[in-house]
């Protein structure tokens, strides 16, 4: 089936308080978008900020974090990653 | 892609997420890799980018139309393996791309003045059949 939309009515739109072009430094994709395992943006797939400044998708920093290699730092600067409470 | 690759790296092949090739070239003038350019092989894991590429050298023979030898370095064996802290699990980090593995090691060959394999070459190569993750190297020389 075709569909053509004729008109359409944005009653809300939503977006991440972070700058547009900003991508995950870990899948590369934008932090509106979702992580590589998620199909719906939003609340289901957050991102996660950093105190050292740097921000990745939630489900992307915890699968790094997982990994014993990490040793629990920020895959930018190498500190102890801790996230900062409040979201973007 | 390709348009905005830094000087020196161009994408030979990468048609698939499993395997890419990569030509690096040294834009200085260190005499030991003029007017060669050499040839990257990265091989990603399901993974990737949590696990570290497989990236090593590979050889395409002089007589061919587009040779590319193994560049001779303290921690390049002659088959192509890669002893650099970044491409094992523990240097590794997964903001790491294509590109900045590329330009580590070509910053990696502009910087070294030894023109030598590292020891233990031959015996590594002819009896090595690990991968390279596998390979608990040392990484003891902080100078190259």
């Amino acid at each position: 089936m075709k569909v053509t939309i004729k008109e359409w009515n944005a009653v809300a739109s939503w977006r991440w308080d972070m700058p547009e072009d900003e991508v995950c430094g870990i899948c590369r994709v934008q932090f509106d978008g979702t992580c590589p395992t998620c199909k719906f943006p939003g609340d289901d797939c957050s991102l996660l900020l950093g105190k050292c400044g740097h921000s990745f998708h939630m489900h992307c920093l915890l699968t790094w974090i997982q990994q014993e290699s990490s040793k629990g730092l920020c895959p930018m600067c190498r500190q102890k990653f801790e996230w900062k409470q409040g979201e973007a | 892609m390709q348009g905005h690759l830094p000087p020196g790296i161009s994408i030979v092949k990468s048609e698939n997420f499993e395997e890419w090739q990569m030509d690096i070239k040294v834009l200085d003038a260190n005499p030991l890799y003029q007017n060669e350019i050499y040839r990257l092989k990265f091989t990603f894991g399901s993974k990737y980018p949590i696990e570290p590429p497989e990236v090593q050298f590979i050889e395409i023979p002089r007589s061919s139309e587009t040779p590319r030898p193994i560049p001779i370095h303290p921690h390049i064996y002659s088959n192509g393996i890669i002893c650099l802290d970044l491409l094992s699990s523990a240097g590794w980090s997964p903001v790491q791309t294509v590109e900045s593995v590329c330009m580590s090691i070509q910053s990696m060959l502009t910087a070294n003045t030894r023109n030598e394999r590292p020891p233990g070459d031959s015996d590594f190569v002819s009896y090595n059949r690990r991968r390279p993750r596998d390979i608990n190297f040392f990484y003891d020389d902080d100078n190259v």
